[in-house]
C-alpha cells in the first residue's frame, strides 16, 4: 500500500492515501449516480401507465411490473416498434460493415505501402472527422432527392458509411502501423501474395481492432437520429430513433410507451457490446516479434 | 542447391547510396557470413536478394537464372528474420507449414517435413503452442523451422541471434552450424557481431559503408586484414594501432621503436620517413618478464592504465606516447598494477603496417 524506499513512511503518507482514495470514491459514485438516472428513469418509468406517471412522477418504482407499454409499442397497429427495429437493423449492420471494411482496406493502405502523398491523403482523409455533418443536410438532402434515393434506407446507410470512413481508417491505420513490417515480408517470401498477406495474416490480428470498430459504429449508427430523419419520410422507410420520436402526440405525450420504446432500442447496442467485448484483447501480437 | 551470384550492384535511396559495385560468387553450400557495422548495407543486400528490395543497378543470381525481377515467393528461398515474424496467431505446426499449404503440397508431404524438421530442432513438443507460449530462443528455432521445411536452394539469415542472451546465443550458433552441415544449403547469414562472423562463416564478406571491404575465408581475415578497418573489426580485443614514422626497417616514435621482418621492410621502401599506422593484435605484444617472443629490439613504452584479469589472460590497457590506447594480452600471474610503466615487446612477425591516408595494410598491398 505505501510505496518502498519512498524516502516518507509512516503515517503522513498513508493518511494522505487513504483520504485520496475515499475523495476519488465518493466523486466516482457520484457520477455512477448522475450517468445512470435517465437509466433508471427511463426503466421505472416504462412500467407505468399514463396515469400513474402523471400521479407518481418519474422517479418512483412502479406499482406493478405492467408490460402494457411494451406490448403497446410493440404493437403493428400501435407503436410499430418491431418494423423500426428491424428498419435499424437493415440500416445499421451494412453501413457499420461497409465503413469497417472500406476503413480497414484504407488503413492498411496507408500503413503499409509507401507511395507518393499517402501522409497528405491521409491528413485529407482524416480532416473529414472535423466536418460537422450539418453542413452537408441540405446538399445531402438535394443529391439524395436528384439520385432518387430519398426515403430509402440507402441513403442513410451510403451516408453512414461515407461518414464512417474517416474515424475507420484512422483506427486501422495506427493499428496496421503497430504489426511489424517483417510479419509481411515473412508471408511474401512464404509465397503469399498481397491479397492472402491481407486476409490470411493482418486480418486475423485485427479483431481487437475490428471490434472496437464494430461496436463504435454499431452504438454511432444505430442511435444517429439526425440522417435518417431527414432523409425519410415514410413509416416503411423509419428507423426506430425516428420511431421514438413519432410516439409523441401533438398535444400529449406517452411517457411510459416511450420509456419502453426506448428501453427496447437500447437493447441491441448493448447485446453488440457483450458481443464484441471478448475480442478486446489487448496484444493480440504478443509473440509475433521479440520487442 | 544454388550458388549465388551478385555483379555491379548498386543500391540508391534517393540520393544516399546504400550499396555499391557489391561483386560477390557465393558458391553451392557455403555459409557466407555479411558483417560490418550498422548502416554499412549488409542487411540491405540481403532484402535484394530475398526480393524485398529492388536492386537499383547490377544483376543478382541463384542457381543459373537472373532473379531481378523474380518475387521473393519464386526464388526459392527462405529467410530468417532478426525479430522471427511469426504469426502470432497460428500455432507453430500452422507457422511451420504455411508455405508449404500455400503452394498446395501435399498433406502427408506437409506433415513429414513439419516433422521432420521439428526433429532436427527439437521442438517436436510445441508443435500446438502459439508465438506468444513460446521463449525467446524456442521462437527462434521455431522461425528456423519454418526455414527449414521449405526445402530452398537458399537460406537467407538476418542477425538472427541478435535477440537472445549471450548463452543461448553461443548455442544456437553451434545449432545453425551444425545444421548447415547437415542440410547442406547455400546459406547467407548477415550479423554486426565479428565473432558469430568468424565461428560460423566458410567465409566472410566484411563491409563498410555501402563497399566490400574483404572477402576471405575467417583465419585469413585475422592474419591477413585487407585494410585498417578490416583489421580492427576482425578480432576481440581489436587490434592496436598506433602512428610511427619509417625509418629503413624500423617503425619509431617517441615510446616505441619496432623492426619490421623482411616482407615489410620491403614493401615500405617507399615510406622511408613518412609516418604510418602501426598495427598489432593484442596477443602478438608481449610483457617483460612473462613472454616467449624471441626478439628483444622490437619495443613499446606503455603506461599501464587498467589492468583487467580475466582468469586465462590478464588484458593490460595501456597508452603510447600519451595518446594511442593499446591492449596487450599478457599472462595472467605477470605481477603489474595501474600507474606502472612497462616495457612491452611485439612480435615481429605479425606487425601490419598501414597507409596513413588510404589505410591499406602495406604488408599485403
Amino acid at each position: 500500500m505505501i510505496r518502498v524506499g519512498s524516502g516518507k513512511v509512516g503515517k503522513p503518507i498513508k493518511w494522505s492515501y487513504l483520504l485520496g482514495r475515499t475523495v476519488l470514491f465518493i466523486v466516482l459514485t457520484a457520477l455512477l449516480i448522475v450517468f445512470m438516472l435517465p437509466v433508471y428513469g427511463v426503466i421505472v418509468t416504462s412500467f407505468k401507465s399514463v396515469a400513474e406517471v402523471s400521479t407518481s412522477g418519474y422517479w418512483n418504482l412502479p406499482q406493478s411490473l405492467n408490460l402494457a407499454n411494451f406490448i403497446k409499442v410493440l404493437n403493428p397497429d400501435d407503436g410499430n416498434l418491431g418494423l423500426y427495429l428491424k428498419n435499424s437493423l437493415l440500416l445499421t449492420i451494412p453501413a457499420s460493415v461497409f465503413s469497417i471494411a472500406l476503413g480497414t482496406l484504407a488503413g492498411y493502405g496507408l500503413a503499409k505501402y509507401s507511395f507518393n502523398g499517402n501522409a497528405a491523403l491521409f491528413v485529407f482523409m482524416v480532416a473529414g472527422m472535423f466536418l460537422p455533418p450539418q453542413i452537408a443536410l441540405i446538399p445531402i438532402f438535394r443529391l439524395m432527392n436528384d439520385i432518387g434515393l430519398y426515403d430509402t434506407l440507402w441513403a442513410v446507410i451510403i451516408i453512414h458509411t461515407a461518414f464512417g470512413i474517416p474515424i475507420c481508417t484512422l483506427i486501422m491505420r495506427n493499428f496496421f502501423y503497430t504489426v511489424p513490417n517483417a510479419l509481411r515480408e515473412a508471408a511474401l517470401i512464404d509465397g503469399a501474395n498481397d491479397y492472402g498477406i491481407f486476409v490470411r495474416i493482418m486480418l486475423p490480428l485485427t479483431r481487437p481492432a475490428l471490434a472496437v470498430l464494430a461496436t463504435l459504429q454499431f452504438t454511432w449508427i444505430w442511435n444517429d437520429f439526425l440522417w435518417p430523419f431527414i432523409l425519410t419520410q415514410r413509416a416503411d422507410s423509419r428507423t426506430v430513433m425516428v420511431g421514438i420520436l413519432n410516439l409523441t402526440g401533438q398535444y400529449s405525450v406517452d411517457w411510459g410507451g416511450q420509456a419502453a420504446a426506448s428501453f427496447v432500442a437500447s437493447l441491441p447496442t448493448l447485446v453488440i457490446f457483450i458481443f464484441f467485448q471478448r475480442y478486446f484483447i489487448r496484444g493480440l501480437t504478443v509473440g509475433a516479434v521479440k520487442g | 542447391m544454388a550458388e549465388v551470384v551478385l555483379e555491379h550492384v548498386y543500391k540508391r535511396f534517393g540520393s544516399v547510396t546504400a550499396v555499391q559495385d557489391f561483386n560477390l560468387q557465393i558458391d553451392d553450400e557455403e555459409f557466407m557470413v555479411f558483417v560490418g557495422p550498422s548502416g554499412c548495407g549488409k542487411t540491405t543486400t540481403l532484402r535484394m536478394i530475398a526480393g524485398l528490395e529492388e536492386i537499383t543497378e547490377g544483376t543478382c543470381a541463384i542457381g543459373d537464372r537472373v532473379v531481378n525481377d523474380v518475387p521473393p515467393k519464386d526464388r526459392d528461398i527462405a529467410m530468417v528474420f532478426q525479430n522471427y515474424a511469426l504469426y502470432p496467431h497460428m500455432n507453430v505446426h500452422q507457422n511451420m507449414s504455411f508455405g508449404l499449404r500455400l503452394r498446395k503440397t501435399p498433406k502427408d508431404e506437409i506433415e513429414r517435413r513439419v516433422r521432420e524438421a521439428a526433429q532436427i530442432l527439437q521442438i517436436e513438443h510445441l508443435l500446438d503452442r502459439r508465438p506468444r507460449e513460446l521463449s525467446g530462443g524456442q521462437r527462434q528455432r521455431v522461425a528456423l523451422g519454418r526455414a527449414i521445411v521449405r526445402e530452398p536452394k537458399v537460406f537467407l539469415m538476418d542477425e538472427p541471434l541478435s535477440n537472445l542472451d549471450a548463452k543461448l546465443r553461443v548455442e544456437m550458433r553451434a545449432s545453425i552450424s551444425k545444421l548447415h552441415r547437415r542440410l547442406g544449403v547455400t546459406t547467407i547469414y548477415v550479423t554486426h557481431d565479428q565473432v558469430e562472423a568468424m565461428t560460423m562463416g566458410t567465409r566472410i564478406v566484411v563491409m563498410k559503408d555501402g563497399l566490400i571491404q574483404q572477402v576471405d575465408s575467417p583465419i585469413n581475415l585475422y592474419d591477413k586484414p585487407k585494410n585498417r578497418f578490416v583489421a580492427g573489426f576482425i578480432g576481440s580485443p581489436a587490434m592496436n594501432f598506433m602512428v610511427g614514422t619509417v625509418e629503413g626497417d624500423r617503425i619509431k616514435s617517441g615510446q616505441f621503436d619496432v623492426k619490421t621482418d623482411e616482407l615489410l621492410s620491403q614493401k615500405l621502401q617507399g615510406y622511408n620517413g613518412k609516418k604510418v599506422y602501426l598495427g598489432i593484435r593484442p596477443e602478438n605484444i608481449g610483457l617483460e618478464g612473462y613472454t616467449t617472443i624471441p626478439e628483444r629490439d622490437n619495443v613499446i613504452q606503455a603506461n599501464v592504465d587498467v589492468v583487467e584479469p580475466l582468469g586465462a589472460e590478464t588484458h593490460l590497457i595501456a597508452s603510447v606516447d600519451g595518446e594511442a590506447s593499446i591492449v596487450a594480452r599478457v599472462d595472467p600471474h605477470a605481477e603489474v598494477r595501474a600507474g606502472d610503466k612497462v616495457k612491452l615487446f611485439a612480435d615481429v612477425k605479425f606487425l601490419h603496417a598501414f597507409d596513413l591516408d588510404t589505410e591499406v595494410n602495406l604488408r599485403f598491398s
